[in-house]
């Protein structure tokens, strides 16, 4: 369910950001998604599937997905840490952050067009 | 290590690629920013109040309505799948509620929030809650514009739950740990829970509140009060 309205988000923010020129020759969409975005690459793919299936214009347009790993920087030590079972503790120095620099995020990085 | 997931279809013809990094849900911020400056702009102090199904979230708002609506002007919109319940509910209390009836979708999102604004004289409404759809997932992902994002956890549902919903406890100011009545009845640890929490955020807030012997009403409300004020304040300072 959630997954529907994340590709409906995608597509209506891409058809705000390329003329309906450009996106009649999408070719591929790029997403990377962090482990906290909530999004299961798994489910999104099925999600997208069954867009593309009511709306005929993007069958050839593919959908990637790149999942990303926790990370954290400690703001006292600066260290960066692989968050493992949710633990926002720092490695270096054993401080809690939360400050997140990896895994948070819900990108569409990089769009493709057909020529 | 990132993986990437492979398309099984063979490449073909050439392409040209533009690099983007747009936020995917870009069109919900901005709309979420929309509100924040509504609610700056009517001194109005918002709150998302989010947790699992079942957890004391209404009677939360109709306890909060008794306590407060004397001393400030307190309004409530609250989002189920279905049904005007919950909203009907918190009418008794004589504040005013709005349902946000969502058809089955698990989250409220910020334009079904800025859809239902111009049914409030916001200018009057001190405090305004978002009772959002009972889960501990989805809503997590969406910002409403909230000043504030406080997260019920009831000593029925466990006192392993942070750490299995990191995100929404990672982006929550506020833990209320509800249910406390039945503590002496369940396997429950109020440290645990707390610990869970803070190694996931520690900068999180708890209280431990019960609506029906009113723990910890009082030291909420106070929190409320003070909020109200703080924005109140900078409102005037600005």
């Amino acid at each position: 369910m959630h997954e529907t309205s994340i590709v409906n988000s995608i597509m209506r923010t891409l058809e705000l950001e390329f003329e309906v020129e450009k996106m009649a020759r999408l070719k591929g969409i790029y997403v990377k998604v962090g482990i906290l975005s909530n999004i299961e690459p798994r489910l999104l793919h099925n999600a997208y599937d069954a867009f593309q299936m009511t709306n005929p214009g993007y069958t050839d347009a593919e959908l990637h997905i790149e999942s990303t790993e926790l990370k954290i920087q400690c703001e006292l030590c600066n260290h960066e840490t692989k968050v493992k079972n949710y633990r926002f503790i720092c490695e270096n120095c054993g401080s809690p952050s939360k400050n997140v620099i990896q895994g948070e995020e819900m990108l569409i990085h990089k769009v493709e067009f057909n020529d | 290590m990132s993986t990437i997931e492979k398309s099984n279809k063979a490449a073909r013809g050439t392409a040209q690629c533009e690099n983007t990094n747009i936020n995917l849900l870009k069109a919900n911020d901005f709309v979420a920013d929309i509100i924040r400056k509504e609610m700056t702009k009517s001194n109005t102090l918002l709150i998302n109040v989010t947790s699992s199904a079942g957890s004391g979230k209404t009677t939360l708002m109709q306890k909060t309505a008794e306590r407060l609506k004397d001393k400030l002007t307190m309004a409530v919109m609250v989002g189920d799948l279905e049904t005007e319940r919950d909203a009907a509910r918190i009418r008794e209390t004589g504040i005013q509620a709005l349902q946000i009836v969502t058809g089955g979708i698990c989250h409220l999102e910020a334009q079904m929030i800025h859809q239902v604004l111009d049914q409030f004289d916001l200018p009057s409404i001190d405090l305004l809650f978002i009772e959002n759809v009972g889960n501990l997932v989805c809503p997590s992902s969406f910002d409403l514009g909230e000043d504030y994002r406080v997260t019920l956890m009831a000593t029925t549902e466990g006192d392993d739950k942070p750490r299995k919903y990191p995100k929404m406890f990672l982006t929550s100011e506020m833990m209320l740990v509800s249910k406390a009545d039945l503590l002496p009845h369940l396997p429950f640890s109020v440290d645990n829970v707390v610990k869970d929490a803070r190694e996931v955020n520690h900068e999180i807030e708890v209280i431990r509140v019960s609506s029906v012997t009113e723990e910890g009403i009082d030291e909420w409300c106070n929190w409320l009060l003070a909020k109200v004020e703080d924005k109140q304040m900078a409102e005037v300072n600005a």
